[in-house]
């Protein structure tokens, strides 16, 4: 663990006892029941809205929303489906994406959750999708932020700690700007561990009243853990941190295992849900290859293929993961994914020149030549053309014009 | 690079009123090269870049650095390495500018091969708006020599800034001379 994340965690683990731990309105293990009070009754929780309003308009003023009005319908769908009946009219619970790869979901006080390409990206089907939204929208009605809120003594050190979190992290210094008190206390900290044991004992029974498996929520960490494991990421996020994920997952082993006993069959929809979420998948992978996270890419692109066995798109991706990345052998494993492209669309001309790129660099300049060209043949007014042109030009040089 | 703008935009501020206009070739002791300064612009040498403007760094500007090729980027976890193509070089800087949350729009308008005073490199021309909706368009010159990066970029508010002074950044550019791969 890097110095940053153990100063943050030691600072947590003042700061949060003393500040928030004593303020738990729900006993452990209650049985608390869903917001029935009119919500908004104090000037405080008034005071809180406005903050998470104010919030939210400068995230989405700058560039962090990933446009598809039709994903949003669909995860809006979704939190109609786990809304629970005793919901107060002025709570009105709505889902938003981020361009993020990294791994996140968050909800403000207000009901606006956000959730991230990241974290969408890695699901496999609607029920762990629905877990996440869940344990969200218990946050909310729960009123967890106002809680924690109330108890929470230095506001002012918490945020410079959480930005400082945000900043050591590769293109996240403008969201570290742009999250205030409330989005860093949802989005990093989480609140008080017996606050989040609700979210997840009261998200499951969300699922379950749904028709989701529940499941699926375990799988879902499970994955994700693994996943932190396996890659070593050090992501600041709530479901990102690899303790705050196994927290997840041993409160979700401690439910008594009737509630995991659904009485009719349960909802997974998984084809549904990887068709919605396809092209997410594939941007989610593209960025992770911008900022140079092959693995990670790489996991994307060979999930999407498995939706989409025949993409071209997603073979040339696999190609230039490869490519880029340029460990031992990786430039025969990038040839073999741009031909498998090739093969499927003989026209695309991106592989070509990408293999053509390769074997100039290995100085198999004949070889080189004939990709080129075939290159610009096929794309005559390639966005590459002038330094196709230059790579000709240098063949032609050493004798192979 | 608005963070960039801003600090130039201190720096530029406090030393306004005791530095006088510059001019003539500049030669920075922590630096691997040298460059004629225009006369009537202003220069702000930090140790990590050389930051050149005339009226403001929010109108243009112009900036010279010499880094070293395993020092990180911000936004992308992409490496410089010492046997790459001029075009892999550029992707690396198109994908750390496109990673940049602060550049809204970021479009890129061309991307070639340049020849900068004999080193083979490559050159962006690209447009973004930044967070206050404004839009900037730039002039990136890149290349690699042994370990270091060299680059030169000019950025200017819109079209009209650009259009004024892409001579003067031309002129920047052919009295640039490599003294010695030596990163800051």
């Amino acid at each position: 663990m890097t110095t940053w994340l153990s100063k943050f965690f030691i600072l947590l683990f003042f700061l949060l006892p003393l500040g928030l731990t004593t303020g738990c309105a729900t006993p452990p293990g209650s049985n608390a029941s869903l917001v029935s009070e009119k919500i908004l009754a104090n000037e405080d929780e008034i005071m809180l809205w406005q903050k998470s309003e104010e919030e939210q308009r400068v995230l989405e003023s700058t560039g962090f929303i990933y446009p598809n009005p039709e994903l949003e319908d669909y995860l809006n769908m979704i939190i109609a489906k786990l809304q629970p009946q005793s919901m107060p009219a002025d709570l009105k619970i709505r889902v938003k994406v981020i361009k993020s790869v990294y791994l996140n979901a968050f909800a403000y006080p207000n009901g606006v959750v956000y959730i991230h390409t990241g974290l969408l990206a890695r699901m496999d089907n609607e029920a762990q999708l629905a877990a996440v939204l869940a344990h969200e929208m218990i946050h909310c009605t729960q009123r967890h932020a106002l809680r924690v809120f109330r108890r929470f003594k230095d506001r002012r050190s918490f945020l410079t700690t959480v930005q400082q979190t945000l900043m050591a992290n590769k293109g996240l210094q403008e969201l570290a700007r742009n999250l205030g008190f409330t989005g860093s206390l949802a989005a990093v900290s989480g609140y008080t561990r017996e606050l989040e044991k609700e979210a997840d004992r009261l998200g499951i029974d969300l699922m379950i009243k749904a028709g989701y498996a529940p499941k699926e929520a375990l799988v879902l960490f499970d994955y994700l853990v693994t996943e932190i494991e396996r890659e070593g990421l050090e992501e600041p996020f709530f479901f990102g941190s690899h303790p705050k994920v196994r927290e997840r997952i041993n409160n979700l082993q401690n439910l008594p295992d009737d509630r995991y006993a659904v009485r009719r069959p349960a909802t997974k929809n998984s084809k549904t849900f990887l068709k919605k979420i396809e092209k997410v998948i594939l941007d989610n992978a593209g960025q992770d290859l911008r900022i140079g996270r092959f693995q990670a890419a790489r996991r994307g692109v060979e999930k999407y293929l498995r939706i989409n066995p025949d993409d071209t798109r997603a073979y040339f991706m696999l190609g230039e993961i490869y490519r880029q990345r340029g460990q031992p052998d990786d430039a025969r494993k990038a040839i073999k994914f741009y031909n498998q492209a090739i093969f499927l669309d003989p026209t695309y001309a991106d592989p070509h020149k990408a293999i053509g790129v390769i074997h100039y660099k290995k100085g198999h300049r004949a070889l080189a030549k004939k990709y080129f060209e075939l290159s610009l043949q096929l794309s005559p007014d390639s966005p590459d053309k002038a330094y196709i042109q230059a790579y000709l030009k240098q063949c032609a040089q050493n004798g192979e014009g | 690079m608005k963070k960039i703008a801003w600090v130039a935009f201190f720096i530029f501020a406090a030393s306004c009123l005791s530095c006088a206009n510059t001019g003539g070739i500049y030669q920075p002791a922590s630096y691997s090269f040298t460059i004629q300064i225009p006369a009537g612009w202003r220069k702000i040498d930090n140790n990590r870049y050389l930051f050149v403007t005339k009226e403001s760094p929010f109108l243009q500007y112009v900036m010279v650095q010499n880094r070293p090729i395993s020092r990180s980027f911000r936004n992308t976890e992409k490496k410089l390495k010492t046997d790459m193509l001029p075009e892999e070089a550029a992707q690396i800087i198109v994908d750390e500018i496109a990673s940049d949350q602060n550049i809204l729009n970021f479009a890129v308008l061309d991307n070639m091969p340049a020849a900068i005073q004999g080193h083979d490199g490559f050159k962006i021309l690209f447009t973004y708006n930044d967070q206050k909706g404004s839009k900037f368009k730039t002039l990136y010159y890149g290349f690699i020599k042994e370990d270091t990066f060299f680059n030169l970029r000019f950025t200017a508010a819109d079209q009209v800034y650009f259009q004024k002074d892409i001579e003067t950044f031309k002129r920047m550019l052919n009295s640039f001379q490599v003294i010695k791969a030596k990163a800051a």
